[in-house]
């Protein structure tokens, strides 16, 4: 826009264009990459709604459908599309068998069954549109969703604080200050993150078995690591505190501040995207976490994180809907803890802005 | 409670002597404190005492009878054909999987940063959401498209079906991209908008300011994310837990040790091949941090010595 001020009439016409078909372009791109990307989530919402039977059917429409029944005698009738002399005809199937079948026409039920040549089996059921909400009852009267959730928060929460308190003094401890062999013990934290975890698995199980400390059956296992600041995190805390330029925590130390007060005032707000990244990481890992959870909490179901119980209730009924279901509850309130993040997040973007 | 008046407090435990040299290196210990402490309980013991294992021929029944026995568990694996077609199968998974996230996310971030792009926010949150899908889910919404883009679009149109196989791998990479594309957008926002603007001034295009500002300056997040992928590769929740149960998991070699260590309660053997793992990832890392003095930039690597 600024530049549009010095050229004259024609090149400010010229440069408008430009930046709407710019904008045109980018929001397409990202509108068209936003479908191809989601395609398959619709079959997720779909089969949740979907009835149990519908899957075994391969003809089956696609929405969740139940099959059009007709009630004659005190009996509920499937109907078929049978193929007659005067076309298609949707007929309730009454007395089966395999070379021909007995049907009633719904619309004319007084007529009494019409005998069809030919094999039922071959013939495909009538669907009508219905979603049903059998799959998410069935779910609930297994799950203890509230539970659950809370269970979740709660050691969500807990291990954040801790998580968040360790990491950005220990990344700020790797970022800001000359120890001798700092390289090495940052080493040291990069391999820490690619010990295959099942490396220390056992070790670690015993150490928290009652042979040792005697934290199986308890959140402790999944909260206490975290207060010694997780090593991915750190590592990408301190990459970002590095980025920012040293005048400034040069300037405030020269103001007499101390190394806590610049952490806090100086690198800690100029951080505060990357400190967004982390928390919204964590607890994102915390949500998700079954490894642990199937490993110390097995014995304590009262206890029991939502991702671990949600996939240990579903290996009850292993099926796409069920499945679909687990899945949807797991994920709506990450989805909306990253939604609301993102509020913030903006903000913080437009604040920076109009200071400028 | 204040970190100075602590740092106060050793230099009146360490009297004189006590340069400013050397509070800097006290006070930065004491940062780095609550790693250290995790890492020599938490990391460093049961490390050590899984190295211990792998010389052993430990077996989960009988602990009593266990012997030290040298190198023979990984001697054992160079004749394990599965064993080393796992370790193999990850290496293709990395090189697979690992280009087309971080390119992937990286376009996307770079779109994101662009102030002409809408409804941001939400469109942020769908390219996340899809990271957060249970695992055991995931296999099911794929086969379950597909076969219902095979039924809408393809068997309409005469058109070959697809098949599955070869799609999955990338399927999953592309809806895991969720951390990296956050680490990267997060990485994109904190540049200083005044390089932007004095590049804009020098007549620098978008592709160009891209190239020469972007990429240098994230390439901090660039280098994490490659590192963080790579691990994930080779077995271990890193910044993401997919929720696998114990014994499943995309990555070969971690689906073959957990395979090894609670299917066969072969403890000995397991921590070996974890072992052997993790020195095959440490090789390919310490090449890449070799290569990132080449292209990983840190402002104030130029006044390391002050």
């Amino acid at each position: 826009m600024k530049s549009s001020k010095r050229g004259g009439e024609h090149s400010r016409l010229t440069l408008r264009l430009w930046d709407f078909t710019g904008t045109a372009m980018l929001n397409l791109f990202m509108f068209l990459f936003l479908v191809a990307y989601l395609s398959p989530l619709p079959f997720m919402v779909i089969a949740s709604f979907t009835p149990r039977n519908q899957f075994l059917d391969g003809n089956a429409p696609i929405l969740p459908s139940e099959r059009v029944k007709f009630n004659y005698e005190g009996k509920d009738l499937i109907v078929y599309e049978v193929p007659t002399e005067n076309g298609i005809k949707h007929w309730a199937l009454y007395k089966p068998s395999r070379k021909s079948s007995q049907f009633i026409d719904p619309n004319n039920p007084q007529a009494g069954p019409i005998l069809w040549q030919g094999a039922w089996r071959t013939l495909q059921a009538v669907y009508q549109f219905k979603p049903t909400l059998d799959n998410f009852e069935a779910f609930l009267s297994v799950a203890r969703m509230s539970l659950y959730f809370k269970n979740t928060i709660i050691v969500a929460l807990i291990s954040e604080i801790g998580v968040l308190f360790s990491s950005i003094a220990v990344a700020y401890g790797f970022s800001r200050f000359r120890i001798p062999g700092i390289k090495y013990i940052f080493f040291l934290l990069i391999a820490t993150i690619m010990i295959p975890s099942n490396i220390t698995l056992v070790p670690t199980y015993y150490l928290y078995s009652g042979h040792m400390l005697n934290w199986i059956g308890t959140w402790l296992p999944l909260i206490v690591p975290h207060f010694f600041g997780s090593a991915v995190l750190i590592f990408l805390l301190r990459q970002n505190f590095k980025s920012i330029p040293r005048d400034l925590d040069e300037a405030a130390m020269l103001d007499g501040a101390g190394p806590l007060r610049i952490l806090i005032s100086v690198i800690l707000p100029q951080s505060i995207p990357v400190v967004t990244t982390v928390a919204l990481l964590h607890f994102f890992y915390i949500w998700n976490e079954t490894r642990l959870t199937s490993l110390y909490l097995g014995i304590a179901p009262q206890l029991q994180l939502v991702s671990f119980a949600v996939q240990r209730n579903q290996s009850y009924f292993f099926t796409p809907e069920a499945l679909m279901v687990g899945a949807l509850m797991v994920m709506v309130i990450p989805v909306v803890v990253l939604f609301l993040s993102q509020r913030f997040f903006m903000q913080d973007m437009i604040v920076t802005q109009i200071e400028k | 409670m204040d970190v100075a008046n602590q740092s106060g407090l050793l230099l009146k435990t360490r009297p004189a002597k006590l340069t400013r040299r050397q509070q800097e290196t006290w006070i930065g210990l004491l940062f780095l404190s609550p790693w250290l402490i995790g890492f020599v309980l938490l990391k460093a013991l049961p490390i050590l005492a899984a190295l211990v294992l792998s010389l052993t021929d430990f077996q989960m029944l009988t602990p009593e009878s266990t012997r030290f026995v040298g190198l023979v568990n990984y001697i054992r694996f160079f004749g394990d054909v599965e064993a080393r077609a796992s370790l193999f199968g990850s290496l293709r998974y990395f090189l697979l999987t690992v280009p087309l996230e971080m390119i992937v996310a990286l376009v996307l971030a770079a779109i994101f940063t662009s102030e002409r792009l809408k409804n941001k926010r939400l469109s942020q949150t769908l390219i996340f959401m899809t990271s957060i899908i249970p695992s055991t889910s995931i296999f099911f919404i794929f086969l379950g498209s597909l076969a219902y883009a095979n039924r809408l679009i393809f068997t309409p149109l005469n058109l070959p079906p697809i098949e599955g196989n070869g799609l999955l791998l990338p399927f999953m990479a592309l809806w895991s991209i969720g951390p990296g594309f956050l680490i990267l957008y997060s990485a994109m926002k904190s540049v200083p908008n005044e390089m932007y603007e004095a590049a804009r001034v020098d007549g620098a295009g978008p592709i160009a300011r891209f190239v020469y500002i972007t990429l240098p300056m994230i390439s901090p997040a660039i280098f994490f994310t490659l590192i963080i992928n790579l691990t994930g590769a080779f077995g271990g929740a890193v910044l993401l837990d997919r929720g696998y149960i114990l014994n499943f998991s995309l990555s070969p070699m971690e689906s073959y040790i957990n395979d090894t260590m609670f299917r066969d309660a072969d403890l000995a053997y397991a921590s070996a091949l974890a072992w052997i793992t993790f020195a095959v990832m440490m090789t390919i890392t310490i090449f890449l941090f070799r290569s990132a003095k080449r292209w990983v930039y840190f402002p104030e690597e130029h006044d390391e010595e002050l």
